[in-house]
């Protein structure tokens, strides 16, 4: 289905560096041009580096107003999570990283303080989505006030006195931000084996009960 | 016809067994498989017995008239298939707004899944758009930034295909142990559909994106505001590595209107969404408002606290977009019981991320042996498969299996070598081989084979 490299590379070149000649097309007429003021209120995404981060400020003081008020019944009044909604604060990242390598479970151990890439998207998530029952209710210096808030229950910053804005947080370094890497599949190689492909007999486990998690006596089959 | 002309005499005898083989009837004409063979089987009696005799009922419907058209102007489907729904697992999420429902995978035959029972997915509940209010934005880095209507989109040339839709969850509750006794609840996050639309490359073209772009995003107009970024050719992470998959990726990608003949469901992103074949569901934008082209990824939520993978080294993958290739048998499965030893077609679905499936072999021993199974035409690119294989079980413990392999050549691994990779934290793109037992009482129950 892929196409040779020589074809590939001449596709990208045509739809990329042809674009000058995109407005005397043939569909010319359908949809309309649109300025950026008017794109304004709706490009709220935030990248990464800060990039897009709006005007505004709020304390760590305001956003515990905040958090108390709209927060804390889902994510806990400490971020330590309830009735199964995101702690705020998880496991220290090393502590979640020794518990992955001997193999426990660390999914609910998860926080901002050890899964989450850059501050200024902590902002982007919170004014986009958060408070869950009442998504894009937050202004600017109310998302900002109660990210500055939630990056201090997630002990990202120390500073009880901390005021942020997009500089704050586009300086502020979270714990995880280096913890990624990207996909490197297929990571896992399994030969189309047909005949013999088993030497001893199969050790099987189970069986599962839906909605109950079951480890099962280990038995071979026929035993 | 008259009813004379198809009553047969019968003896005394034959009229004995008569209810009996009314029973047998019903229970045949609604048999998945199996025929005489296992109905016998079921009744504990021999075979020779079974022959029908006694003459047939006539059916109360024969002898009445139905609705009219338009009595019911959406058709729904027959009262008796009333248990073929979406569910779902009430201790996976906190609520059901930001929740997954499986579809019944055990129920479906071929490879469309009808709209109603596609799986739902929803980060903040499913919501209902007016599509004359509607509008998809494009801008960023383009020659010209340009808005849309519904009814722009679709005078714009049509692009289709059927593509599986999967959520990289699938599958995610058995890392670290049999958990779902259901082949609904092991498989069910993804669904088939044929989607309609305009392709990217052409809105592309329109906008006039500028060479220097190598990511775009997308965003809905839900409550979620759902975003997520896909790589163009030339895409880098944020610490400056390539994007694998990048250069093939882009291409299929459209957005969609139509689904199955029909505007797509509020469940699915009504009115328009995106829709990025082979890739983790969650790029597939619903009810999508917006798309901005960049030179770099967001690195949002959904790319770091989300949808990433934890590795047994304690770092986690971010950007696994593609589903690797995967398949399951969904006849027998332990939502669909053995009625009896006998001849039984064994049927599956296969599918992989990177194109087409090439082959899918099946094991009834456990994986000592495999044998390829029979695929079922047609077989498109980053769709669902349909495989076969004519079977006869003798009665006893049986592990049954299948193994797809794709068109790059890669072959579906086994949980162990999953496990021995990724270890049992990845949550995301378990797409190991699956096993089923079939207990010499019929029943279908999950397993994990630990040395396979």
């Amino acid at each position: 289905m892929f196409k040779s490299k020589t074809s590939k590379s001449a596709l990208v070149a045509a739809l990329f560096a042809a674009s000058s000649m995109a407005f005397a097309g043939p569909y010319d007429g359908i949809g309309k041009q649109i300025t950026d003021e008017a794109i304004k209120p709706w490009d709220i995404s935030v990248f990464f580096d800060g990039e897009n981060l709006p005007a505004g400020k709020g304390s760590v003081a305001d956003g515990e107003k905040i958090y108390q008020a709209k927060c804390a019944m889902c994510h806990g009044e400490f971020g330590e999570g309830a009735k199964g909604y995101p702690k705020m604060l998880g496991d220290k990242l090393e502590i979640l990283q020794k518990h992955a390598k001997s193999d426990e479970d660390t999914v609910g151990a998860r926080g901002i303080n050890n899964l989450w890439g850059h501050a200024p998207t902590l902002y982007d998530y919170i004014r986009r989505a958060m408070p869950f029952f009442a998504p894009q209710s937050l202004s600017n210096d109310e998302a900002y006030a109660t990210t500055c808030y939630v990056l201090y229950i997630a002990e990202v910053i120390g500073d009880d006195k901390a005021v942020c804005d997009a500089d704050f947080l586009k300086k502020t370094k979270m714990p995880a931000q280096d913890n990624y890497y990207t996909d490197p599949r297929p990571d896992v190689k399994n030969p189309r084996c047909m005949k013999d492909c088993m030497k001893e007999a199969p050790i099987v486990k189970g069986k599962a009960v839906v909605g109950d998690v079951s480890v099962g006596a280990v038995k071979k089959v026929g035993e | 016809m008259s009813e004379e002309k198809i009553t047969m005499p019968v003896s005394g005898d034959e009229q004995a067994v008569a209810s009996e083989a009314r029973r047998s009837f019903l229970r045949k004409s609604v048999a998945v498989a199996g025929g005489a063979l296992a109905a016998g089987a079921v009744a504990g009696r021999a075979v020779a017995s079974d022959v029908v005799k006694d003459p047939l009922p006539i059916p109360p419907t024969n002898k009445m008239l139905g609705r009219g058209v338009v009595s019911v102007p959406y058709g729904m489907p027959s009262k008796f298939e009333a248990h073929v729904v979406r569910r779902n697992v009430e201790w996976l999420t906190p609520d059901t707004i930001a929740s997954i429902s499986f579809t019944p995978l055990q129920d479906l035959e071929g490879i469309i899944t009808p709209a109603g029972l596609h799986f739902e997915r929803y980060h903040a509940g499913a919501v209902d758009i007016d599509p004359s209010t509607h509008r998809l934005v494009i801008h960023g880095m383009v020659e010209k930034p340009m808005i849309f209507t519904i009814e722009d989109l679709k005078r714009l040339p049509q692009k289709s295909g059927v593509w599986f839709m999967e959520c990289p969850a699938n599958g995610g509750m058995e890392w670290r142990g049999v958990q779902m006794d259901s082949l609904q609840f092991t498989h069910g996050m993804i669904s088939c559909s044929e989607w309609v639309g305009v392709s990217l490359l052409d809105l592309m073209k329109l906008v006039g994106v500028k060479k220097e772009a190598t990511w775009f995003y997308g965003e809905g107009a839900d409550g979620s505001a759902l975003q997520r970024s896909i790589p163009l050719p030339g895409a880098k992470d944020q610490f400056g590595k390539p994007i694998p998959d990048a250069d093939k990726i882009y291409k299929d990608i459209i957005v969609a209107y139509a689904q199955n003949g029909e505007a797509l469901r509020p469940e699915n992103g009504y009115p328009i969404r995106l829709v990025v074949p082979g890739c983790e569901a969650n790029l597939s934008i619903k009810h999508l408002r917006r798309i901005k082209f960049s030179n770099k990824p967001l690195v949002t939520y959904q790319e770091t606290r989300h949808y990433t993978d934890g590795m047994p080294d304690g770092r986690f993958r971010q950007f696994t977009l593609v589903n690797e290739a995967n398949s399951v048998v969904t006849f027998p499965c332990p939502d669909k019981k053995l009625p009896g030893k006998g001849a039984y077609e064994v049927r599956g679905l296969a599918w992989s991320g990177r194109g087409k499936v090439k082959a899918v072999d099946v094991s009834v021993d456990g994986g000592k042996t495999w044998k390829e199974a029979k695929l079922v035409e047609p077989v498109f690119s980053k769709c669902l498969t349909r495989f076969t294989m004519p079977w006869e079980w003798d009665g006893k413990e049986t592990l049954i299996m299948s193994r797809v392999t794709d068109e790059t050549g890669y072959t579906q691994p086994t949980l162990r070598q999953l496990r021995k990779e990724r270890g049992t934290n990845s949550i995301y793109h378990k797409n190991s081989i699956q096993t089923w037992k079939i207990e010499a009482n019929g029943e279908v129950k999950n397993v994990q084979i630990e040395n396979l």
